[in-house]
C-alpha cells in the first residue's frame, strides 16, 4: 500500500460526509465555471467585434464609462482617414432595439459600403440600399425564422431583409444591420458614431498610427485588442470582478465546509491520530495525510463542479433575453482556474485541522475517548 | 546482562504539579526481559510506559532505552518508529485496511518499497497466525484477531522493545492467552517485553511483576 491509497481510502470512510463536503465545493466550482464561461464568452465577443472585417483597430471616445456612451462626430472619419498609414476608416453605431418578441436585439449601423470593413460578409441576397431595407445575420435569421425578402419590425418600424450576413462572431451574427443614417435617426444620434473601425496600409506601423489618432484627437483612444477594451468599456472589467468576488464568496462557503468537515474527522481520530504517533509518524506525515484528505476532496469536486456548471449555463442560455447575448467559452483557463481554486482551498481549508491534528501531543491523544 | 531500559527516579506531574502521576521511579529492564506492571487505574502504569516509549516527558527524572537518554532526544519519533513497538488495549487499527495494509502503517517511516513492506507485513501476519486473514478489514476479525494484527502492527518496523498497555483488557480468556503466548514468543526471540495489566493471571506470565501505586513501584515478585 503507498501512501496515496491511505488517503484515499481514509476519505471513503465517511461517504456521506465526504459527499456533501465535494457537494459543497462543487458549487462553488460550478460557479468559477459558469461565470468563467460566461466571460471568456463576452471577453471573445468583444475581441471578435473589434477584430472582424478588415480592420486593425477601433477608435472610441476617451472615459466613457461603457462603448455604448461613446460619440464622434462624423467629420473626425475623414480626418482619421487622411492619416498616414491609415487606409480605409468607417463609422458605425450600435444599440438594443426591441425586434418582434425579443426586447433586447442588436441592432448596427453601419454604411453600406463599410459592410466588409466590420467584416459582415453577405452569405445570401444583398446588402442594404434603401432606408427601409436592413440585413440580418445568420443566427438572427434561424432563431426569428426570416429569409431575405421577409419583413421585420425594429423599434416600431417595417424593414425589408435584404441579404443575410455572417461574420463569424456569435455576437454579431444574432444582430441585424442597416443604413448608419436610419440608426442615427432611430437613436437620436445623428451626426454622431460611436466606434470608427480603421483600416491600415500593408505595412503600416500599428503603434505610430494609434499614437498619431490619440495625438491629433485627443478626445479619441484608440484600441487594439480586447485586453485594451478598459479604456472605453468599464463593463467588462466590473464583470470580471463581480465574478471573482461571487466565486470568492462561493468558495469561502466551501472552505468552511472542508474545514468543517476536516475537523469532525480530526476529532472523530483523536485517539488513532495517537496510536499513529506512537507508532512513529513523524508530525509532518500526520499533516500531509489530513491535508491530503482535503485536497482530495476538493479535486473530486472538481468534475462535478464541472458538470454543474455546464449545466447551470445550459440552463441559463434557455432564458430568451440572455440566449441572444450570451455564448459560453470553456477555455482552459477557465479550467485551470477551476482547479487551482480546487487545490487551494484544500491546502487553505484543511490546514487548520491538520495543524492541529500534528500538534496533538501523542499521550494526549491516546487518553481521548 | 545489559539493560535495555533504566528509570531513574523518574517524575511526572501533571496540572501544574498538583498531580503526581510518577513520583520517583526507578526501573530496570536486562535484555530479554519480560516484565508486568500491575496496579489499580491512576498508579500510573500507563504514564510510566508513556515515559518509557517515549510518548511524553518526565517532568523530572532519567528515562534510558537502549542505550538512548530519552530527555537528551530532540525530536522522539524516530525513536518511536525504530526502537518501540506499542500494543495497546483498543486496537485502534484504520478500519478501511485490510490487515496487510494496517501493519504496514508504521512502514511509512521507513525507506521501503510499497513490495518490500507488503512482504514484511505478511510475514507478520504469518507470525502471529493470521496469513490467512490479511485482506480481511477489522470488522470482518475477531477481537483476539484484531489484537494480534495489532501486535503484528507493532512488530513492522522492528522494534528494539515491546510496550503492552492492557492487551488482553478487552479479551475474552481464550483470546487473551492467545495474545500472552505471542508476547511469550516473541520475548524468547529475544526481545525484552514490558506488559501493563489487571489481569493477575496475565502477569504471571511476565518474568517480574512490578505493583505500582500513588505513582510509585511497591514491589516486585521475581
Amino acid at each position: 500500500m503507498r501512501f496515496p491509497a491511505l488517503i484515499f481510502k481514509n476519505m471513503l470512510r465517511r461517504k456521506t460526509r465526504s459527499a456533501f463536503t465535494v457537494l459543497g465545493i462543487s458549487i462553488g466550482i460550478a460557479t468559477i465555471i459558469a461565470l468563467g464561461a460566461v466571460m471568456s464568452g463576452m471577453t471573445a465577443n468583444m475581441e471578435g467585434m473589434l477584430k472582424s472585417g478588415k480592420a486593425d483597430l477601433v477608435v472610441a471616445e476617451k472615459g466613457v464609462a461603457d462603448m455604448v456612451y461613446s460619440r464622434i462626430n462624423d467629420s473626425r472619419i475623414g480626418e482619421i482617414e487622411v492619416l498616414e498609414g491609415v487606409r480605409k476608416a468607417a463609422g458605425v453605431v450600435f444599440s438594443i432595439c426591441p425586434v418582434e418578441n425579443n426586447p433586447f436585439f442588436l441592432v448596427w449601423g453601419v454604411k453600406n459600403e463599410d459592410l466588409p470593413m466590420v467584416g459582415m460578409d453577405i452569405v445570401n441576397g444583398s446588402a442594404f440600399s434603401q432606408e427601409d431595407e436592413l440585413i440580418i445575420g445568420k443566427t438572427a435569421s434561424k432563431e426569428l425564422d426570416k429569409k431575405v425578402g421577409d419583413k421585420l419590425i425594429l423599434s416600431g418600424k417595417e424593414f425589408r431583409i435584404t441579404g443575410i450576413f455572417e461574420t463569424g462572431v456569435p455576437f454579431q451574427d444574432k444582430g441585424v444591420a442597416l443604413p448608419l443614417k436610419k440608426l442615427q435617426e432611430i437613436m437620436k444620434h445623428e451626426g454622431y458614431v460611436m466606434m470608427i473601425y480603421v483600416e491600415l496600409e500593408e505595412g503600416a506601423d500599428i503603434e505610430g498610427v494609434c499614437q498619431l489618432i490619440e495625438e491629433r484627437h485627443p478626445d479619441l483612444v484608440t484600441i487594439k485588442s480586447a485586453s485594451e477594451l478598459g479604456k472605453v468599456d468599464k463593463g467588462l472589467e466590473i464583470m470580471d470582478a463581480a465574478s471573482w468576488a461571487v466565486s470568492l464568496l462561493a468558495i469561502l462557503i466551501g472552505g468552511i465546509g472542508v474545514t468543517n468537515t476536516m475537523m469532525m474527522s480530526i476529532y472523530e481520530r483523536t485517539r488513532e491520530i495517537g496510536v499513529l504517533r506512537a507508532l512513529g509518524w513523524r508530525r509532518n506525515r500526520i499533516l500531509s495525510m489530513i491535508l491530503g484528505e482535503s485536497v482530495l476532496l476538493c479535486l473530486f469536486s472538481v468534475p462535478i463542479g464541472l458538470l454543474l456548471g455546464v449545466f447551470g449555463v445550459k440552463l441559463l442560455m434557455l432564458h430568451p433575453m440572455i440566449k441572444g447575448f450570451l455564448e459560453p467559452m470553456y477555455t482552459l483557463d477557465v479550467f485551470a482556474k477551476a482547479f487551482i481554486v480546487a487545490f487551494a482551498v484544500g491546502i487553505i481549508g484543511g490546514f487548520y485541522p491538520a495543524y492541529r491534528a500534528c500538534k496533538l501531543p501523542p499521550s494526549e491523544a491516546l487518553r481521548y475517548e | 546482562m545489559k539493560n535495555v531500559i533504566t528509570t531513574r527516579n523518574l517524575v511526572k506531574t501533571f496540572e501544574e504539579g498538583r498531580v503526581k502521576a510518577l513520583n520517583g521511579v526507578n526501573l530496570e529492564v536486562f535484555e530479554g526481559g519480560f516484565i508486568a506492571i500491575m496496579g489499580p487505574s491512576g498508579s500510573g502504569k500507563s504514564t510510566l510506559l508513556n515515559m518509557i516509549g517515549g510518548l511524553d516527558r518526565p517532568t523530572s527524572g532519567e528515562v534510558v532505552v537502549d542505550g538512548v537518554d530519552l530527555c537528551k532526544v530532540k525530536n522522539l519519533d524516530d525513536f518511536r518508529a525504530k526502537k518501540v513497538g506499542f500494543v495497546f488495549q483498543l486496537h485502534n487499527l484504520i478500519p478501511v485496511l485490510t490487515a496487510c495494509e494496517n501493519v504496514q502503517i508504521p512502514m511509512f517511516e521507513l525507506k521501503l518499497s510499497g513490495k518490500e513492506r507488503c512482504k514484511r507485513a505478511e510475514k507478520l501476519l504469518k507470525l502471529v497466525g493470521l496469513e490467512h486473514r490479511k485482506d480481511f478489514v477489522p470488522t470482518k476479525l475477531s477481537g483476539g484477531e484484531r489484537q494480534r494484527v495489532a501486535i503484528a502492527r507493532a512488530l513492522a518496523n522492528e522494534p528494539k522493545i515491546i510496550l503492552a498497555d492492557e492487551p488482553t483488557g478487552t479479551l475474552d480468556s481464550v483470546s487473551g492467552d492467545q495474545i500472552v503466548h505471542i508476547l511469550q514468543r516473541l520475548n524468547k526471540d529475544g526481545r525484552p517485553i514490558v506488559l501493563v495489566t489487571h489481569d493477575e493471571e496475565i502477569a504471571e506470565h511476565a518474568n517480574i511483576i512490578y505493583h505500582m501505586k500513588d505513582g510509585k513501584i511497591l514491589e516486585s515478585n521475581p
